[in-house]
C-alpha cells in the first residue's frame, strides 16, 4: 500500500511536476510545432512543385535530419555550437531542434499528402484560369492539409514526450522537474509513474482535440 | 471562314511509341455545337486536351478568337489568356472538394478575374439557378449526386462568360438515369447559342443538339459533317459500320 508519507510526496510532487508541463513542455511543444509546420509545408511545397535547387536542398534536409538522432541534434546545437562561438539558451536551442527535426518528418507528411490531392484539381483550376499559386494556395494545399492533419496530430502528440529529452540540455521541463523531486526523495518508481500519468493525461487532451478538428474538417465530406 | 473562332492546323501528339494524333486539322464557328464520336482510344479526349494545353503537342497551331498560339510552345501567360476566354468539362467533373457549388462556381471570378466577391456570388446564383441547383448553393460535392455535380461544373465553366466550352465525356461517368438531367444543361446551353466542342458516346445529343458531327479513329479524323447528313448519309464506310454497331445495340 501507498504509505501516508509516498502520498504527500505525489500529492506535493504533483503541482511541481505539472507546472513546468505547464510552463515549459506545452511552450516548447506549441512553439517548436508552429515553426516547424511552416518550415515543413515550405519544404514539401518546393518539392512538389518541383523547384529546382530549392528542391535538391529541401531534399537534403530532410535526409540529414531524419538521419540523426534528435538527442544528437539537441547537443550539437547545446553543447556543439559555443564551440564555434554561438551560444544558444537552452529553451530557444530546444525550440530551433525541435522545430527542425519536427519540420523535416511533417515536410514528408505533407509532400505524401499533396500528392494524393487528385490531379483533376489542378486541371479544373487551370481550366478557370487560376495561376498555379492560387491554385495551390486556395485548393491543392488546404485539401492536402486536412488529408495530413490525422498523421500530423500523431506527429504533434508524439512531440510533447519528445520534449522530455530537452531535460538532457538542461530545460527544466516537466521530466527534469520529476529527476529533481527524485534525488530529493528516493522515490523513483512513483514518481516516475506519475510523470508519466501527467504526459498520458496531455496526449488525452490532444487526442480528444483531433477527433474535434477531424470532425469539423470532415464537414465537405470525401 | 467568317465567324471563325476555333482554327487548329496539324495537332500532333504521341505518348512514347504511340501515335494519338496524326496531324489533326478542325475548325470551329462562333455558335456551332460539335460532338466529336468514335471509338475510344480514337484520340478525342486527347484532342481537346491538346486544344486547351492540359496536355503539350507534340506539334500544331491554333488560331483562338483572332489569337495565334503553338499548341506545342504557347507561354504561361498566353495559356492564361486562352483559358479566361473558354470553359472546360471534365468527366469526372473535379468540382473543388474544398468548395461548395457555389464557391466552386466563384472561385474562378474571384480570384483569376478579381471580381468582388458579392458580383461573384450574384453571378455565382443566377448560373445555379440557370442549372436548376439554386438550393444546393451551400453543399459540398461528396453531398452532391454525379449529375448535380456535373451541372455545377458546366455552371463553373459558364462563369467566366466563356466565348466556348469544350465537354470532355461529360456523362460518361453518370448512371444512365442522370445523364438525361446534364444533356438537358447542355442542350439549353446550345439553344443560348454557345459555341460548344463535346466529346461524347451520347449519339442522341450528336444528332439532335449539335450541328456538326466529328468522327474520329486512330488519331485521325474520318468523317466531319452535318449532323442530319451524318447520320442519314455518312460519306465513309467506316463511318457506317460505327453507326451500324450502335444500331444493333
Amino acid at each position: 500500500m501507498i504509505s501516508e508519507r509516498l502520498m504527500g510526496i505525489l500529492v506535493d510532487s504533483f503541482w511541481n511536476i505539472l507546472i513546468p508541463g505547464l510552463t515549459m513542455t506545452i511552450p516548447l511543444t506549441i512553439i517548436s510545432f508552429a515553426i516547424a509546420m511552416v518550415i515543413a509545408i515550405i519544404t514539401a511545397l518546393v518539392q512538389f512543385a518541383g523547384i529546382k535547387v530549392l528542391k535538391e536542398i529541401a531534399r537534403f534536409y530532410v535526409w540529414v535530419v531524419r538521419g540523426t538522432p534528435l538527442l544528437v541534434q539537441l547537443f550539437v546545437v547545446f553543447y556543439g555550437l559555443p564551440n564555434i562561438g554561438i551560444l544558444i539558451d537552452p529553451f530557444p536551442a530546444a525550440v530551433i531542434v525541435f522545430s527542425i527535426n519536427e519540420g523535416a518528418y511533417s515536410a514528408e507528411t505533407i509532400r505524401a499528402a499533396l500528392e494524393a490531392v487528385p490531379r483533376g484539381q489542378m486541371e479544373a483550376g487551370e481550366c478557370v484560369g487560376m495561376t498555379y499559386l492560387q491554385i495551390i494556395r486556395r485548393i491543392v494545399l488546404p485539401q492536402a492539409l486536412r488529408i495530413a492533419f490525422p498523421p500530423l496530430s500523431n506527429s504533434l502528440i508524439a512531440m510533447v514526450k519528445d520534449t522530455s529529452l530537452a531535460a538532457n540540455i538542461t530545460v527544466t521541463e516537466m521530466f527534469m522537474a520529476t529527476q529533481r523531486i527524485v534525488a530529493r526523495t528516493y522515490e523513483p518508481l512513483a514518481l516516475y509513474i506519475e510523470v508519466g500519468l501527467i504526459y498520458l493525461l496531455f496526449c488525452t487532451v490532444l487526442t480528444r482535440l483531433q477527433r474535434i478538428g477531424e470532425r469539423r474538417l470532415g464537414a465537405y465530406g470525401g | 471562314m467568317a465567324g471563325e473562332l476555333l482554327s487548329v492546323k496539324g495537332l500532333s501528339k504521341s505518348f512514347g511509341e504511340g501515335k494519338i494524333l496524326d496531324g489533326i486539322d478542325l475548325s470551329v464557328a462562333r455558335g456551332d455545337v460539335i460532338a466529336i464520336l468514335g471509338p475510344s482510344g480514337a484520340g478525342k479526349t486527347t484532342m481537346l486536351r491538346c486544344i486547351s494545353f492540359l496536355e503539350r503537342a507534340d506539334a500544331g497551331d491554333m488560331i483562338f478568337d483572332g489569337v495565334d498560339y503553338s499548341l506545342r510552345d504557347a507561354s504561361r501567360k498566353e495559356i492564361l489568356e486562352f483559358r479566361r476566354k473558354t470553359g472546360f468539362v471534365f468527366q469526372n467533373y473535379n468540382l473543388f472538394r474544398n468548395r461548395t457549388a457555389l464557391g466552386n462556381i466563384t472561385e474562378g471570378l474571384i480570384t483569376a478575374r478579381k471580381m468582388p466577391k458579392a458580383d461573384a456570388e450574384e453571378k455565382g446564383m443566377a448560373l445555379l439557378r440557370k442549372v436548376g441547383l439554386e438550393d444546393k448553393h451551400g453543399s459540398y460535392p461528396s453531398e452532391l449526386s454525379g449529375g448535380q455535380q456535373q451541372r455545377v461544373a458546366i455552371a463553373r465553366a459558364m462563369a467566366s462568360d466563356p466565348l466556348m466550352i469544350f465537354f470532355d465525356e461529360p456523362t460518361s461517368a453518370l448512371d444512365p438515369e442522370l445523364t438525361g438531367e446534364v444533356l438537358s444543361v447542355m442542350r439549353q446551353l446550345a439553344e443560348d447559342g454557345m459555341t460548344m466542342l463535346v466529346v461524347t458516346h451520347e449519339l442522341g445529343f450528336a444528332e439532335n443538339v449539335s450541328d456538326r458531327v466529328i468522327f474520329m479513329e486512330n488519331g485521325s479524323i474520318v468523317e466531319d459533317a452535318p449532323s442530319g447528313k451524318f447520320f442519314s448519309d455518312p460519306e465513309k464506310k467506316r463511318t457506317r459500320e460505327f453507326l451500324a454497331t450502335f444500331i444493333e445495340r
